[in-house]
């Protein structure tokens, strides 16, 4: 009898209890998008996937990235910064491949999720990698000019960052395409810097040293602009096949003009958006269903389909891009 | 309190709240079912609602921008009409007051660029493909146009995204045929995209046939990680459609082939609310349940913990009635009455038991009383009769001791009419009576006294041998040839004092044993064995009494067993 009246007390005492804790509201979400830079249309883009899936899902986003695309310690110490501030999760694009995995790590270490985006990081602990398929893209670049321009090829390859995934990856794939078609031959690989007067600079001087280059193959935003921009000073526009990267005015007015001939266009928004998208997943628990390496598509414009209805879709933003707030 | 393993049927208690527990679960369950339902119906109701209003706000923005256009449309077919200076004048004064107006162009028949008016602007030499004018389109539709959303492609590294309505002049004034006016699209995208519908409902544009005009995540849209199934809402009218997971909102633009659908999520608007819910009700289910479980339980405590004491004082009086003391039993009223009748029944029980016993033990001294003021008159005849027999034989010795015998047997017969007397009083009876009865049969049978010295102190009730001796004279030793032999033996044991009368006479079966200690001694008018035995537990209780062991023609021996008693005090008054 006794004990049966204490398992009565208890019980209600216990739903007392219970029907006082239950009136917490759903949590909002911390999710920190780091990137390559913040000024580069792609980037722009890139924010702007980011917001809507933050918007859609109520998460706390904070962007942020370097000033240049080589400033991996830049890069570091936002990583760092995030996680002080109570980041749960860090939709990332990693400068160095290499420089930045130990930051990752350690992020994760404190348990973050960390989730991937257009550029990888040598981390185990990437939960999700969302972006381009980038060697396919690169092959794709190669496959571009291979399909358009008769006879012997002489390329030429504008490098950037040797330390970041994605660049090599697409090198690697533009350089396998040309080497397996058997008419085309790498005349000279230049180097420079993700900064396009610098790019610009440095491809007169590749043409100039080696003036037999027909074709030219960028693989980023400000490459490609560089490299327009180049084709166009040297007044090449005719004899020179230029493939680029991405979409930015200066591009797209030179696919016009003729001195850029295709782009490849990534899909910046999607990586934006399903990289947050995969954080909130990752946030909720319900990262089981998730897959370890999205590819978000590519497409290539050139004269033809630069205004089709697709190629207008892919190329100009609907909205005015908005810049994070520094 | 269920004592033993014996199972006795459901106690009240779990009968009660098992009751008021089923039954109230039931009505809850049933309660909580329906109130779900209802509430789930009410909100997907309200999220069609919402969605619609949604839908329709959305709908008079675009429909106010496509009006805005018209108008703006019409201040540039005025301008168009007036000389080239004012027109000039005019449009620049309509781009200035409308930043909204991206630029306003013309054509000739065939369809060349005439002019270009926008905010500080100029085409570019080469147009790649003008967007802004279709030459086809302009010659096969009969009045004004509007194109879908595109962007305009006669600037240099300017690529707004734009609405363009065409619409044909008068040839009257000039060459211009067609004029254009491109209007921008980023407020009417801005806006539709900073719609949601719940936290991740949201709404597009699309014509009648199903192709998007604007959607929010166009580029997902684009790149195939995301679809709309639109050529089944094409097929659908305006209004609302929600399935399990989605809520469908409809509605066209005014003035245009353009419609509005706004796309919400069941599991947000609906299921989370309803989960919300039915965690609410379970708890509130779970507090009514253990409000009904507690209020039952006190409730037939109330009730059933004073039928119990109830219960267990009727089982403790049933078990000794005579050290039964009644304590009144707490609860309500009915429980009281029934306590209070139960502790009168007790005291009238209680005090017919003590009447009852009083009227036995009366009975019995009566009836002893009755049989000591008349000796036996046959053995008083007999007595006499032998003394004086020995009176004639000249053996006066003799005759003296015979009548002193007699004389001592009287005296403690009567013993002033108290029931206990000294032992060694009754062994003196015993040895008067055996001594007479000796003389009587002519020394037929010898008699012993083998008594424990420590025993003569103690008490025993008067006449309780002697019966016992002449039962065992009469029927033991009367028929028998041989000389008979009695023994007489007092002793202790723990508490108790024995008596044993032993003869060898020719014995009693178990039949006559049986019938001795349960029959009235109706042929004799002696004191009987069952008077002694009946005494004894009247005075002492049961466990004291009378013993007989018996074997045909060896003889028989009865125990007489009585407690210690040192004073007649204390079991005379009783």
């Amino acid at each position: 009898m006794r004990r049966s009246k204490y398992l009565l007390l208890a019980l209600l005492v216990s739903c007392l209890c219970g029907c006082g804790a239950d009136a917490a509201l759903p949590v909002r979400h911390s999710v920190a998008l780091i990137v390559k830079s913040t000024d580069s249309e792609f980037f722009l883009s890139v924010f702007a996937g980011a917001r809507a899936a933050a918007t859609e899902y109520n998460l706390d986003l904070t962007i942020s990235g370097p000033e240049t695309e080589e400033d991996y310690e830049t890069q570091n110490w936002m990583i760092d910064r995030a996680v002080e501030d109570g980041a749960e999760a860090i939709v990332f694009s990693a400068v160095g491949y290499e420089e930045n995995a130990a930051a990752i790590d350690a992020a994760a270490e404190s348990g973050v999720h960390i989730v991937s985006i257009d550029s990888g990081v040598g981390s185990g602990h990437v939960s999700a990698y969302i972006g381009t398929d980038n060697y396919a893209a690169g092959k794709m670049a190669a496959q571009a000019a291979l399909e358009r321009v008769e006879g012997p090829l002489l390329v030429g390859i504008v490098n950037y960052n040797e330390g970041t995934a994605n660049g090599q990856e697409r090198v690697r794939g533009a350089v396998d395409a040309l080497t397996e078609s058997g008419r085309a031959r790498i005349t000279a690989v230049t180097t420079t810097l993700v900064d396009a007067p610098r790019a610009q600079t440095d491809t007169i001087a590749l043409l100039l040293d080696h003036p037999e280059i027909n074709v030219l193959i960028a693989f980023n935003e400000p490459t490609s602009v560089g490299v327009a921009r180049a084709i166009q000073v040297l007044e090449r526009s005719e004899d020179i096949f230029f493939v680029g990267f991405d979409s930015n005015v200066v591009t797209i007015d030179g696919l016009q003009d003729g001195c850029v001939d295709a782009l490849i266009v990534q899909n910046p928004y999607a990586m934006g958006y399903l990289g947050v998208e995969s954080a909130y997943k990752l946030l909720t628990g319900q990262g089981g269903g998730l897959k370890a390496v999205v590819d978000t598509s590519t497409q290539i414009v050139d004269r033809e389909n630069i205004f089709t209805m697709d190629g207008q879709k892919a190329l100009f933003a609907f909205d005015q891009h908005q810049k994070p707030a520094k | 309190m269920r004592r033993g393993a014996a199972w006795r049927g459901p106690r009240t208690t779990t009968i009660l709240v098992a009751v008021v527990t089923g039954v109230v679960s039931i009505i809850l369950c049933f309660c909580i079912v329906l109130f779900l339902h209802r509430y789930r119906s009410a909100m997907v109701h309200s999220a069609r609602t919402g969605g619609a209003q949604a839908v329709s706000q959305v709908s008079n923005t675009v429909g106010n921008y496509l009006r805005d256009m018209e108008q703006a449309m019409g201040l540039v077919e005025q301008s168009m009409s007036s000389d080239p200076d004012s027109r000039d004048e005019l449009l620049a004064t309509l781009l200035n007051f409308r930043p909204d107006v991206v630029a306003v162009t013309s054509y000739s028949s065939g369809g060349a660029l005439l002019d270009c008016w926008s905010l500080g602007r100029e085409p570019k030499e080469n147009i790649l493909r003008n967007l802004s004018f279709d030459l086809e389109r302009a010659r096969t539709s009969s009045g004004a146009y509007m194109t879908a959303p595109h962007v305009v492609t006669i600037f240099e590294s300017w690529y707004p995204w734009v609405v363009t309505m065409t619409e044909p002049l008068s040839a009257q004034g000039g060459a211009a045929a067609w004029v254009s006016l491109d209007l921008s699209f980023s407020g009417i995208s801005g806006y539709i995209s900073s719609v949601s519908i719940g936290q991740r409902g949201y709404c597009f544009l699309m014509d009648e046939a199903g192709n998007i005009v604007y959607h929010p995540q166009q580029q997902l849209l684009h790149s195939g990680l995301k679809s709309e199934d639109t050529a089944a809402l094409a097929a659908l009218e305006d209004g609302s459609y929600a399935d399990d997971t989605v809520i469908y909102s409809l509605t066209g633009v005014e003035g245009s082939d353009w419609r509005v659908v706004g796309v919400s999520y069941v599991d947000e608007l609906v299921d989370r609310g309803v989960q919300e819910m039915i965690r609410l009700s379970l708890w509130l289910a779970a507090l009514v349940l253990a409000a009904a479980l507690l209020t039952s339980w006190l409730l037939s405590q109330l009730l059933s913990r004073p039928l119990r004491d109830l219960a267990s004082a009727m089982g403790s009086f049933e078990a000794d009635a005579d050290h039964f003391t009644y304590r009144p039993v707490e609860g309500t009223r009915e429980v009281r009455e029934l306590s209070g009748s139960f502790g009168h029944m007790v005291m009238r029980i209680q005090r017919l038991m003590s009447t009852v016993r009083q009227e036995e033990v009366n009975l019995r001294k009566t009836e002893l009383k009755a049989l000591q003021a008349q000796i036996n008159p046959h053995f008083l005849y007999n007595t006499l009769d032998s003394i004086a027999w020995m009176c004639e034989q000249g053996r006066s010795g003799d005759a003296v001791k015979m009548i002193h015998a007699l004389a001592r047997l009287f005296r403690i017969s009567i013993s002033r009419g108290h029931e206990l007397i000294p032992i060694a009083k009754e062994i003196e009876h015993a040895e008067n009576y055996l001594e007479i009865q000796k003389y009587r049969y002519k020394n037929q049978f010898t008699y012993s006294f083998d008594v424990d010295p420590g025993c003569l102190d103690y008490c025993c009730n008067k006449i309780t041998l002697q019966p016992i001796i002449e039962n065992a004279i009469m029927h033991g030793l009367d028929l028998m040839v041989d000389e008979g032999r009695i023994q007489v033996c007092v002793s202790q044991d723990g508490d108790d004092i024995v008596f044993r009368v032993r003869d060898n006479g020719v014995g009693m079966s178990a039949e006559q044993v049986r019938a001795i200690l349960e029959e009235d001694a109706q042929d004799r008018t002696g004191i009987g064995i069952k008077n002694v035995n009946d005494r004894l537990r009247i005075y002492f209780g049961g466990q004291y009494g009378l013993h007989i062991t018996s074997e045909l023609d060896v003889g028989t021996t009865v125990e007489l067993r009585m407690p210690k008693i040192r004073e007649a005090g204390g079991y005379e008054t009783k």
